[in-house]
């Protein structure tokens, strides 16, 4: 049972507070924020990207502003005393936060040394480290883990580990900026149940930075929501919040939780069935392998035009070498790929990339000249092109992916949402016939994913072939079919609807059910309890 | 001199060196293809000499972008430091080549008290690297048993790669990752930015 | 076993005979020190010979460049005594031959060294000694360690880069500047995501606590033991032997001169 405190001191009380990351007071991330975190509570904070709710996680442990040189003004209090008063490096102690980014938090190779890093910062005598670390590795269940390289880890044992490494302060607060961002959807729920278990066991105050409320919702005990102008504008418990401020939320474009909203599911949003029966790409008993390891083994599959075939599975599964494979990165050890009943090999490299779209999972890695002009024909100066027709096409391109305006900016210095738009208009310039993504929604927010699939959808309506690698469960249900791959080897090719039936091989390959029928599910079991 | 130094600033050095270790083993094959050509007439250290300024790239890029004191030696060093950590087979050689280059590069960067960051300072800091570097070789490599025409010619390919590769290539990598918008929080990113309200205003 | 020689001893140890070897130019003095050498490599390591032989055949081939270079093209001071063979427009004197080979055993040894020293260390040991026996700072001791971590990342990003730059439709560069602008292609997105890489994980590090403070405890103590000290006075001291030696049978040259 959760012991709230709101009588008591707040753990965090924030007084008319604005941030800006320019030397002098201008261009205010956030401004004139007032709020309060209680002792033992459960806060999530919501707001779109860019909104500046990561640098205030990072205010709120005193890191902020002195790190970037920036300046701020109005007071931050930690359990009534003012965060100026504290040492550097003390707060920070008081103060744990978990970030988005997997990669991007450790400093040591193995799970041992990194744990101590942290133990060592806070001068705890050496003999009594050991015992630490093992205790925390059993508190996230990475128990024996500690001679492992972390970055060997999947990116949710990654997490679990930036966990035990925050936990081994004894924070009073712990932050969880994202956390599950770029977590596929069971290391997700893990994550989750993990957190939930240690707040209730320790009683300690959470922060978290969402977009999306679903998964978190039933620890949460208060909702605060910051605006893109970098204003607090609701600060309420869940349910009334989801209900009185609905269009608030829906004009900053906050997705609510499925059972306050009513916004179509995705897959009513885009199922059409528009298949032609011309196969585009098709493969015969293919395989492939890394040194002694069986990457893919004897794989068929055939994708027609207009279809949308989705590749689902676990992690080293082998779906990204299965999409290298198909657009002739990689060659295959065995069996043959064609496109239009021709092999692979057989094509012109350069007539094969005319052909075929391939849409990395990082935009950035597809990014080759300074400006998002140049980008856009790029490919078409390669072929020869005259300059008039390449200026209406890179025309059409920005106007409809919203690019116009950034036509000389440069590709790495967008946000987001428009690198991603930029890599897929980048592979539209001349007319493909198939399109490959690689997990092109991983560590998207979800306004971006929906209008990546808008565009997709778009495409496959015009006869296009698609074919998506994703972890995206409500992705895969608005697909015509979806492949499963476990251990190389195609477990499981047929429409969704069939798949969310076999619930042995979901389990088996971490896969959910989607959000529209796990809420069915939930809303089953409670009914289940009650009768 | 480490305590004004931003963690951020090391962990960017650190970086510098990791990255520029892969592309150098990418690039590696262009300079062993040209040492193949030159090896029978018994010139084949020179292909190592035309790339050899990638070598001191990181110490100048480090100090163009971060412009402070001790920065151009540091960041070779802690690149040294890398490359042996990377396994490299030069092994700890390195660390003490390394350093000598850094304080060749970190030797005009003071003549000009560490305010001036143009093209013909950084092109300077990358020749006066190759020249202490060379010295350094003329005695650890037996160069020094050389005929006085091939010393003389090495150490002239040797001025002209790091004269090129270093600082203008350095520059115009750093210049080009400025616009990118990356180095916001770093001096030349500021410096960048400043010059665009300046233009705008 | 030498894996288990405190890192920076074992980095000095190795750096001295580096150095010295340096002003050898007759060929009995390295190559006993080669000798030497290998004894130590098979002896107190554990490395197996076929992968010491991969690893130490680049260095042969850069010790026969050296070689040949400086047979052919020694000045007049080490070039001195009868011609032994020639070649095309060269002439290979008694002296340059012997100048020549003595400047490809040192590079031998430099190559003996380096791999015995890289194959048996451990990166975290080697940069948390640093930071115990030679007082690295903090700061730079775990920068490094931040950004070493990356290299793996790296290395994947790199092979992604050349897959994306294939299906955007150009496969090799050609000419000067399109090398550059290959390079360019290559370096930027690294660099870009490595910078961010570092200043992500340099919040995440003080968000720990990290604050670069030199008092903190130290989990893995790195200690300098009597059994360091041996090694130590073990390389040292036969380097030394060796010189002594080579004086002794009019062997040692130091920079041409006869000793």
């Amino acid at each position: 049972m959760k012991v709230l405190k709101g009588y008591q001191k707040p753990i965090i009380e924030v007084h008319n507070f604005s941030f800006s990351y320019e030397e002098v007071d201008e261009q205010r991330l956030f401004d004139g924020l007032d709020f309060k975190l209680n002792q033992n509570e459960v806060t999530l904070l919501m707001g779109p990207s860019g909104s500046g709710k990561s640098s205030l996680a990072l205010c709120l442990n005193g890191l902020y502003p002195e790190a970037v040189e920036g300046t701020s003004s109005g007071d931050i209090f930690f359990l009534g005393e003012n965060i100026q008063e504290y040492e550097k490096g003390e707060l920070t102690q008081e103060i744990g936060i978990v970030f988005q980014d997997p990669e991007s938090q450790f400093c040591m190779i193995t799970v041992e040394d990194e744990l101590a890093f942290t133990l060592e910062n806070r001068k705890i005598p050496a003999s009594d480290i050991r015992g630490r670390i093992e205790s925390v590795l059993r508190a996230v269940g990475m128990k024996g883990f500690n001679q492992h390289k972390i970055h060997e880890f999947s990116g949710g044992q990654k997490q679990k580990i930036a966990l035990a490494a925050v936990l081994l302060l004894e924070p009073k607060l712990l932050i969880l900026d994202e956390p599950t961002a770029n977590l596929d959807p069971v290391s997700s729920l893990e994550f989750i149940g993990l957190v939930e278990g240690i707040q209730r066991e320790q009683q300690i105050s959470v922060l978290i930075i969402e977009h999306q409320a679903e998964e978190w919702l039933r620890l949460i005990d208060r909702i605060l929501v910051m605006g893109s102008d970098g204003l607090l504008l609701a600060s309420n418990v869940p349910e009334r919040l989801f209900i009185e401020e609905r269009q608030l939320l829906e004009r900053e474009g906050i997705f609510l939780p499925g059972k306050y909203s009513n916004r179509p599911a995705f897959r009513e949003r885009w199922h059409w069935d528009v298949q032609s029966d011309e196969k585009v790409l098709s493969a015969r008993g293919l395989s492939f392998s890394r040194g002694k390891q069986d990457v893919l083994k004897k794989v068929n599959m055939d994708i027609r035009g207009g279809e949308f075939v989705a590749v689902a599975g676990e992690n080293g599964a082998g779906k990204s070498t299965l999409l290298q494979l198909l657009a002739g990165l990689l060659e295959p050890g065995e069996g043959e790929i064609c496109m239009f009943d021709r092999p692979l090999r057989k094509w012109q490299e350069n007539d094969l990339r005319k052909r075929m779209g391939f849409v990395f999972q990082n935009p950035e890695h597809q990014f080759i000249t300074d400006t998002v002009y140049e980008e856009l024909t790029f490919g078409m100066k390669l072929n020869g092109y005259a300059e008039e027709e390449m200026k209406n096409t890179a025309e059409g391109l920005m106007e409809q992916f919203y690019l116009t305006e950034h036509r000389h900016s440069n590709p790495f210095a967008l946000s987001g949402g428009q690198k991603r738009r930029l890599s897929v208009a980048t592979v539209l310039d001349e007319t493909p016939d198939v399109l490959l993504f690689d997990e092109p929604t991983f560590g998207q927010d979800a306004a971006t994913t929906v209008e990546l699939m808008d565009y997709v959808m778009g495409l496959k309506a015009k006869g296009k072939a698609i074919i998506f690698v994703t972890h995206d469960m409500n992705i895969l249900d608005t697909a015509d079919r979806v492949d499963v791959l476990e251990q190389g080897k195609v477990a499981f090719s047929g429409p969704p609807d069939s798949l969310w039936q076999e619930r042995k091989l979901l389990s088996e390959a971490r896969l959910l059910l989607p959000a529209r029928l796990r809420q069915k599910q939930r809303e089953g079991e409670i009914y289940d309890l009650i009768h | 001199m480490t305590k004004q130094w931003k963690l951020k600033e090391i962990v960017l050095m650190s970086i510098l060196g990791v990255v520029f270790g892969v592309i150098y083993l990418a690039f590696f094959l262009v300079g062993e293809g040209i040492r193949n050509i030159l090896a029978p007439l018994g010139l084949a250290p020179f292909g190592y000499e035309v790339i050899y300024g990638v070598w001191f790239i990181v110490a100048i890029m480090a100090a163009y972008i971060l412009r402070k004191p001790g920065v151009a030696f540091t960041a070779e060093v802690i690149a040294g430091v890398v490359e042996i950590l990377l396994g490299s087979a030069a092994g700890p050689g390195l660390l003490l080549s390394a350093a000598i280059q850094g304080a060749g590069a970190e030797l005009v960067f003071a003549l000009t008290g560490w305010k001036d960051y143009r093209l013909r300072v950084l092109v300077l800091s990358g020749i006066s690297t190759a020249v202490v570097s060379f010295a350094w070789h003329l005695y650890s490599a037996g160069m020094i048993a050389l005929a006085p025409w091939l010393i003389i010619s090495t150490l002239i390919v040797r001025i002209i790669s790091a004269a090129l590769i270093s600082g203008v290539l350095g520059k115009w990598l750093s210049d080009q990752l400025a616009k990118t918008g990356v180095l916001r929080g770093y001096a030349l990113g500021k410096d960048l930015q400043r010059k665009r309200k300046y233009e705008s205003a | 076993m030498i894996s288990s020689i405190n890192p920076s001893i074992k980095l000095v140890a190795v750096l001295i005979p580096g150095i010295l070897l340096g002003l050898t130019y007759g060929v009995f003095t390295p190559l006993l020190y080669f000798i030497f050498m290998l004894m130590v490599t098979f002896t107190m390591t554990n490395i197996p010979i076929l992968r010491w032989l991969k690893l130490f055949s680049p260095f042969i081939i850069l010790a026969l460049g050296f070689a040949w270079t400086t047979m052919l093209y020694a000045n007049q001071t080490f070039s001195g005594g009868e011609e032994i063979f020639s070649l095309w427009a060269f002439e290979v004197t008694a002296g340059s031959f012997q100048t020549g080979v003595s400047v490809g055993l040192r590079s031998l040894c430099f190559g003996a060294l380096s791999l015995m020293f890289i194959l048996t260390t451990d990166s975290t040991k080697l940069m948390l000694s640093f930071m115990q026996q030679f007082k690295l700072p903090p700061k730079i001791t775990y920068g490094i360690l931040a950004g070493y971590r990356f290299l793996p990342v790296f290395q994947h990003e790199l092979q992604i880069l050349r897959q994306a730059h294939r299906v955007r439709g150009f496969s090799r560069a050609r000419g000067i500047k399109g090398r550059l602008n290959q390079f360019r292609r290559y370096a930027i997105p690294l660099l870009a995501n490595g910078i961010r890489k570092a200043e992500r994980v340099s919040i995440a590090m003080e968000s720990k606590g990290f604050t670069g403070d030199t008092d903190r405890t130290h989990y893995h103590r790195m200690t300098v033991g009597k059994r360091d000290w041996l090694f130590f006075a073990l390389m040292v001291g036969v380097l030394i032997a060796v010189f002594a030696l080579s004086y002794y049978l009019g062997y040692l040259q130091i920079f041409g001169k006869q000793f």
